[in-house]
């Protein structure tokens, strides 16, 4: 094409067009504040970390200028440096020792949950055997078994752990439950259909079906596990984060409660992160 | 006796409260093998439950129904189903989900299960996207990929609940005619349930239509007989396929009219 033709198109165009500049971009910012507008990851990563620095600074700014007294609210540098104490002192041994607990009972709980909320999804028997015995159980306040569990396990760690798992086991077994009962028809159909028998059609079908949205109840099953740590901590126990948690609140050490608190909240934040990630990376197909 | 026998088959559902429902009056269907069955009929008529009970997915309230002389009392590989919704796994590819269709075949080696697969994923021309998942390709080629998994599970019969319901127009018509040179080639026994009286006609060599509900056959008409075999779209033209078209939507709309006069 000649340089002419070009010249002449342009001039047939009406003069708004002509030589317009392209359009300009919408600015990132006019995307976040419109209702259900386009992601821009980017500044929502910002928007994040700008809030975190906001509370902690509003909290440094509070402490620091004496607004709340250091006993009620100590400064986050104090916090920083009751963690330096702690983990001087052997913190990383109770972080140990609570995670560990945490995941027995967590683990023992899944392992006996999963394939019994399976099997609760698939046959109306066991739903009527179990669901009322669980209904029960679960709205037992959790709590108000530490003193049960201390009778018939002592204060060693079965005690914490029976505990934890009772919080956790009844829930999970429904949630599994739920997520088995939410597989489409059609997948256990056409499984039947090709010739699947009853535990080739959990095992093939059923559980991989299921399998995304059970890791989400996995997820936050394991966030009220660490509720229930606590509580078993404090109550019963000379180890732990709960136990140091509630050993510094009784010698009035403020930050030391704090970096008990924000521990426990770092722990619970990486954990579910990590969970997130890899149902990210296992569940591809999804996307 | 003939291929398949639905005899003085009656089906009533429960509600909660206790009470039943006639969703299929007693009625009675041979099938002939090869055949490819077509039921048509109002929506919600129950031609689906029909099909259903043929598939053992459903259990008849009375009456039986035999598939090779053999009493069907629930769902097995002889008797494969194509859903509307979409049934394809999206944790397996395509190839993945076509060899599920073979995954319980005790009667052949490993060897041979992968040749099906491969054999079928190609006869449904989605080899160059034997590796996608589900979720990464079209509806049309779900369904077909679903097709494609029933047939390698080798049944007796192939069961088909408006597989292409969901389909945009020109995804429709592509599969209808990929299915009718499929069954061509595999001279499957077919029952295809649909609500396109089109469609119904274009596929059929024997269009049952049904009443509203509770479901009786209203007529059965042998299309193969006045129709060729390999059909094309410019079928659509033909002053018998329009004949019947016509004959199969007068009965409809004389149910749907019925229908809204008992209202």
């Amino acid at each position: 094409m000649s340089s002419a033709t070009v010249a002449s198109e342009e001039a047939r165009k009406p003069a708004a067009e002509r030589n317009a500049a392209p359009p300009a971009r919408r600015p990132a910012w006019r995307d976040v504040v419109t209702f259900r507008g386009p992601p821009q990851p980017g500044l929502e990563l910002w928007l994040s970390i700008a809030a975190f620095l906001a509370v902690l600074g509003a909290w440094a700014l509070v402490a620091e200028t004496g607004l709340v007294q250091p006993q009620i609210l100590p400064s986050p540098f104090a916090v920083v440096a009751a963690w330096g104490r702690l983990f001087a002192d052997g913190y990383i041994g109770d972080i140990g020792i609570s995670v560990g607990r945490v995941w027995a009972a967590f683990l023992a709980s899944a392992l006996i949950a999963i394939p019994l909320g399976i099997l609760m999804s698939g046959y109306r028997a066991i739903t009527a055997l179990l669901e009322p015995i669980i209904d029960f159980v679960r709205y037992l306040p959790v709590p108000a078994l530490v003193p049960l569990t201390l009778i018939w396990l002592g204060i060693g760690e079965g005690s914490k752990i029976t505990l934890l798992w009772i919080g956790t086991f009844f829930q999970l077994i429904l949630l599994v439950a739920d997520d088995a009962r939410r597989v489409p028809k059609e997948f256990i159909e056409t499984g039947r259909t090709l010739g699947a028998s009853d535990s080739s059609l959990m095992k093939d079908v059923l559980l991989r079906a299921m399998l995304p949205n059970m890791v989400d109840s996995l997820r936050i099953t394991l966030g009220w596990c660490w509720t229930y740590l606590i509580v078993a901590e404090i109550v019963a126990s000379s180890s732990g984060i709960g136990y140091e948690l509630w050993t510094a609140r009784r010698y009035g050490k403020s930050p030391e409660v704090f970096a008990g608190i924000l521990t426990i909240g770092i722990i619970g934040l990486v954990s579910d992160q990590a969970i997130r990630y890899l149902h990210r990376r296992w569940f591809r197909y999804l996307q | 006796m003939s291929f398949i026998r639905i005899s003085d088959v009656a089906k009533q559902f429960t509600t909660p409260d206790g009470g039943t429902i006639p969703v299929v009056r007693p009625l009675s269907l041979d099938i002939e093998e090869g055949e490819f069955v077509v039921f048509v009929g109002p929506s919600g008529c129950g031609k689906t439950t029909v099909m259903r009970m043929v598939g053992g997915l459903e259990t008849p309230t009375s009456g039986e129904i035999y598939l090779k002389d053999k009493l069907v009392e629930g769902p097995s590989r002889d008797k494969g189903m194509v859903f509307q919704s979409y049934s394809s796994f999206p944790w397996l590819t395509v190839l993945g989900n076509i060899r599920f269709g073979l995954k319980y075949r005790s009667d052949i080696s490993a060897a041979e299960k992968e040749k099906i697969a491969r054999h079928y994923l190609d006869l449904v021309g989605l080899t160059p996207f034997a590796d996608y998942t589900i979720n990464r390709i079209s509806g049309g080629m779900r369904q077909r990929v679903a097709i494609a998994r029933t047939l390698a599970a080798n049944p007796l019969v192939l069961l088909m609940d408006e597989p292409f319901g969901a389909l945009d127009a020109l995804s429709r018509e592509r599969l209808q005619l990929q299915l009718m040179d499929l069954r061509r080639a595999e001279r499957k026994t077919v029952i295809f349930v649909t609500h396109d009286v089109d469609e119904a006609v274009l596929l059929a060599d024997r269009i049952v239509v049904f009443s509203k509900r509770p479901a009786r056959i209203l007529a059965d008409i042998p299309v193969s007989a006045t129709l060729p075999e390999k059909r094309g779209l410019d079928i659509l033209d033909h002053s018998d396929f329009r004949k019947i078209r016509r004959d199969v939507l007068a009965l409809i709309r004389n149910e749907e009219r019925s229908m809204e006069a008992a209202e």
